[in-house]
């Protein structure tokens, strides 16, 4: 992202030609009636961004002034369940739908089935996503179960997208025009799928009471970033990367091999979240063993990237799509390795339930998947459009984001870490709070250094938007 | 007919395998962990306890205040280790995956005064100096004179707002309830129904 240097190199001018002219061509291309819908779902999801962590800033700050913004519906225990939710399905989900419209097809050399159910679907979406926000901020939960605090009607709104997207994505790929179905298709299409069963099998209620809800529980919220958001986003870059690169991915098979051990390692692994809880033993161990075997599909997706990228230093330096798909990649794998780690019971006698677990969490959804999915619009979007973001405020976008998850798991890793010490020890409960004081604050500086960039962000996006309907009409007629 | 080629194969696999081990590793120990029988003296709440319950629900307090003591020493200052059968009348379940505030699974033995739990919900930093617990006063409210069978919460100052009473809401007395009924049963003895 070293822009005052480069741009004096003439290698650096050809490069920006040679981008410009692919960008001209290429939105020649397009679809316009797909770039508008595409924009559409990431216009929308950004807008849940800037909501969501503006509500996930406030939930920081509460660590510190519990009194500020005491009004009941921000109150901590409400806003964190909004913070989440809306992250999750507002922006994470949406903005990897919209990628996917474009994936889905282009990996398959044929056209989206449906537009018509892409539109549908995201109206659906956005409906749950704002009576998501007003439900959970007016205390109606399903329970304080991360990740599936909507209540049941908002459920059956989540699964009607996802029935949606299945017929229109498993159509696209049906009448490909090629032999093959790609591997990112691979990963996308299941996503859905086992989002699906995953779903039914949270909301279902009449067979989990009590601790069998826990068990229930372990399963669902590991499942959600393992099954969803974790298959989506190495789909998408199995995708993307190969494209921005212009050339193709390192290892196939290893991309195969990833998918396998995906599906069958990850679905296990839930219970490690209620290590040393009455949830039976046997179970506990399973997860153990298998959050060890995770390392097979995250160094096979990470390492298949990362040899994917081997050589191409000089271009990711000037690219600025390809430096948040590196951040993304190493974020996956150093993250996932934090959370193998963190399985293990010994691990669990220091780090369980402390603020450590948090800091993973934002380095794996924030610094993995949101990442990947910037490098994806910042590469995506003006092939599109034409236009591209001004590359100044990229760079800004870049740099708050990254330095920000940095402070961030940074401080909740040494502050976490000091709070399980501080139990371990057996001192009043009371100084684990007043010890991580210092932590939270470096943990607020840092989600607000993440917000900034967020709506920097948003700026980028509007630069990136495609013609309005009126300037498309008069360049056809005068073309035609 | 291979993978690569046929998507029906493929993505039928692929929701087959997810559905079955899905099946084995949760929906079957679901079942299994939903039938174990109540622990031996573990009472089920009083209708005002739940209603009490619902409220803690529904603010979020398990976010914070896990239920669940694990067989660590660093838990021994919580109650004993839990046992499945402790949560057996707790749906939703609310074990928790982070303590940023003590564990509640026995805080009726721990803490059984009913003032300091009142004052405690109205403003916690009013007994607690350093807690960074939320203030739950819209389950309160100041009237200038309680009138008879009003319960006055003793907010010593300076949080207690001038020349008005703090009066608990049937909501706060609800939540106070079940706070006092999340007692651990003591394990090894017979029960007797009355609790410890």
């Amino acid at each position: 992202m070293r822009k005052g240097t480069s741009e004096r190199l003439p290698e650096a001018d050809l490069y920006k030609q040679s981008i410009a002219r692919v960008i001209a061509e290429t939105s020649q291309r397009e679809d316009p009636v797909l770039t508008r819908i595409i924009f559409q779902y990431l216009g929308w999801a950004t807008f849940w961004l800037v909501v969501g962590t503006l509500a996930g800033g406030l939930v920081a700050l509460k660590f510190r002034f519990p009194d500020f913004l005491d009004a009941p519906f921000l109150s901590f225990g409400r806003l964190r369940a909004v913070h989440t939710n809306t992250v999750f399905w507002g922006w994470t989900s949406l903005a990897m739908m919209g990628l996917a419209l474009y994936a889905v097809p282009r990996a398959s050399k044929t056209e989206l089935y449906s537009i018509r159910l892409a539109k549908t679907a995201l109206w659906i979406w956005n409906v749950m996503v704002l009576a998501g926000i007003l439900a959970l901020a007016s205390g109606i939960n399903n329970g304080n179960q991360e990740y599936r605090e909507y209540v049941w009607p908002l459920f059956l709104l989540f699964a009607a997208t996802l029935i949606l997207h299945l017929i229109n994505f498993y159509n696209t790929v049906v009448r490909r025009k090629m032999k093959e179905i790609y591997i990112s298709n691979w990963y996308i299409l299941s996503a859905f799928l086992w989002t699906l069963v995953l779903g039914t099998i949270a909301y279902l209620p009449w067979y989990q009471h009590g601790l069998g809800q826990t068990v229930i529980q372990g399963y669902y919220m590991h499942n959600g970033v393992g099954m969803w958001f974790t298959p989506l986003a190495v789909g998408l870059t199995y995708y993307f990367l190969p494209l921005f690169l212009n050339r193709p991915i390192y290892s196939y098979a290893l991309g195969v091999l990833g998918f396998w051990t995906q599906l069958v390692f990850y679905t296990l692994i839930g219970t490690h979240h209620y290590i040393f809880s009455p949830i039976p033993w046997l179970l506990q161990t399973i997860a153990i063993l298998f959050s060890a075997g995770m390392m097979v599909p995250v160094w096979a997706g990470t390492g298949n990237f990362l040899l994917t990228m081997k050589g191409m230093g000089g271009l990711i330096r000037r690219s600025y799509s390809l430096p948040f798909l590196l951040v993304g990649i190493v974020s996956y794998g150093i993250a996932s390795a934090q959370g193998t780690a963190e399985a293990f019971r010994t691990a669990n006698l220091y780090w369980h339930l402390t603020g450590y677990t948090v800091g993973h969490a934002h380095f794996t959804m924030y610094g993995f998947v949101a990442f990947l999915i910037w490098g994806g619009i910042y590469g995506l979007l003006p092939r599109l459009t034409g236009k591209e973001p001004p590359v100044k405020a990229v760079g800004v976008h870049f740099w708050m984001s990254t330095v920000g998850l940095a402070i961030y798991v940074v401080a909740l890793s040494i502050g976490g870490t000091i709070q399980g010490f501080q139990w371990i020890a057996q001192n009043p409960f009371i100084q684990s709070v007043t010890a991580m004081a210092p932590y939270w604050l470096w943990r607020a500086v840092g989600g607000m250094l993440m917000i900034l960039g967020h709506l920097v962000f948003a700026y980028n996006l509007f630069h990136m938007r495609p013609a309005a309907k009126a300037a498309r009409a008069l360049e056809a007629g005068g073309q035609a | 007919m291979n993978f690569h080629t046929n998507p029906r194969l493929l993505y039928l696999t692929s929701f087959l395998i997810f559905v079955a081990l899905s099946l084995a590793i949760a929906v079957f120990p679901a079942i299994e962990a939903s039938r174990v029988p109540p622990t031996p003296g573990l009472m089920p709440f009083s209708s005002t306890a739940q209603r009490g319950r619902e409220i803690y629900v529904s603010e979020g307090c398990s976010y914070c205040h896990t239920q669940q003591v694990r067989p660590i020493p660093a838990d021994q200052v919580f109650g004993r280790p839990s046992a499945a059968g402790d949560y057996a009348y707790s749906t939703p379940q609310l074990l928790g995956t982070e303590r940023t505030g003590p564990d509640l699974i026995n805080i009726g033995n721990r803490q059984p005064s009913s003032t300091w739990q009142l004052i405690h919900l109205y403003n916690p930093r009013a007994v607690v100096k350093e807690s960074i617990m939320p203030s739950f006063w819209w389950y309160f409210q100041l009237k200038d004179q309680a009138g008879p069978g009003d319960v006055v919460v003793p907010v010593p100052d300076p949080w207690k707002p001038k020349g008005k009473a703090v009066v608990a809401t049937p909501d706060a007395l609800a939540l106070l309830d079940y706070l006092l009924a999340l007692k651990q049963p003591v394990l090894g003895t017979t029960a007797t129904g009355t609790g410890k």
